[in-house]
């Protein structure tokens, strides 16, 4: 893993699209700005675990469609 | 925990008979999705019986099967406002009309839950789909939709 040291305003870019910087640094936090083009996705990394740890959820289950049709009664 | 075990157990056996659909009717999703990055292409498999379910089945990299449900049935009035990065990875436009589904997962409580939260979008014209994951989503990743024993 890289480490910066950056101070407040300071910034990192990545490849020529990417830029990070910090706006705010607190005890409790760090607030960063994140440019980045429109076709890089750009999550909280729990946001992120949260839908993969949902996806394997739905995954591994493998529900029987019918017998989840016929309990859920959907409109 | 074994209570509910009919509800996920015995869904195999007779969908691994049926050959591999062909990639050419697979939709695409080229940022995968989390969890199942190596996959690529899904199909989705709709069935009277079974509707209004589809079954979401991957047809490369490991195998992956889901269940999905138009959100719009689970909450009327869903909506979910789709970025630029997700218009251009669908190659989708305003007029074009796109297919939601939310993916349903039994819980190890037998409760159903619906991720309407992080919904999967096609675009049937493209063949294309993603998984949308608004940063600041309005609604929960486990919405359930049947409790467990109800």
């Amino acid at each position: 893993m890289l480490v910066f040291t950056r101070k407040r305003h300071e910034a990192i870019r990545i490849g020529d699209g990417i830029e990070v910087r910090v706006l705010r640094a607190g005890r409790d936090g760090v607030r960063l700005g994140i440019v980045a083009p429109p076709d890089v996705p750009v999550h909280r990394e729990e946001v992120y675990e949260e839908i993969r740890a949902a996806n394997r959820t739905a995954a591994v289950q493998g529900p029987d469609v019918a017998t989840l049709a016929a309990r859920l009664r959907l409109p | 925990m074994a209570r509910h075990a009919h509800l996920r157990a015995h869904a195999r056996p007779a969908e691994c008979t049926a050959p591999p659909p062909a990639l050419e009717h697979a939709i695409a999703f080229p940022d995968g999705i989390p969890g199942f990055e190596a996959c690529r292409h899904f199909v989705l498999l709709a069935s009277d019986d079974t509707a209004p379910l589809q079954r979401i089945e991957s047809v490369d990299g490991p195998r992956a099967s889901f269940v999905g449900v138009d959100p719009r049935r689970v909450v009327p009035g869903y909506r979910c406002v789709l970025g630029p990065a997700d218009m251009r990875s669908l190659q989708a436009t305003a007029d074009t009309t796109l297919l939601w589904l939310a993916l349903v997962a039994v819980e190890a409580d037998g409760t159903i839950t619906a991720n309407l939260r992080a919904p999967i979008v096609v675009n049937p014209d493209r063949m294309l789909g993603r998984q949308v994951l608004p940063n600041d989503g309005l609604y929960p990743v486990r919405h359930v939709i049947d409790a467990a024993g109800a």
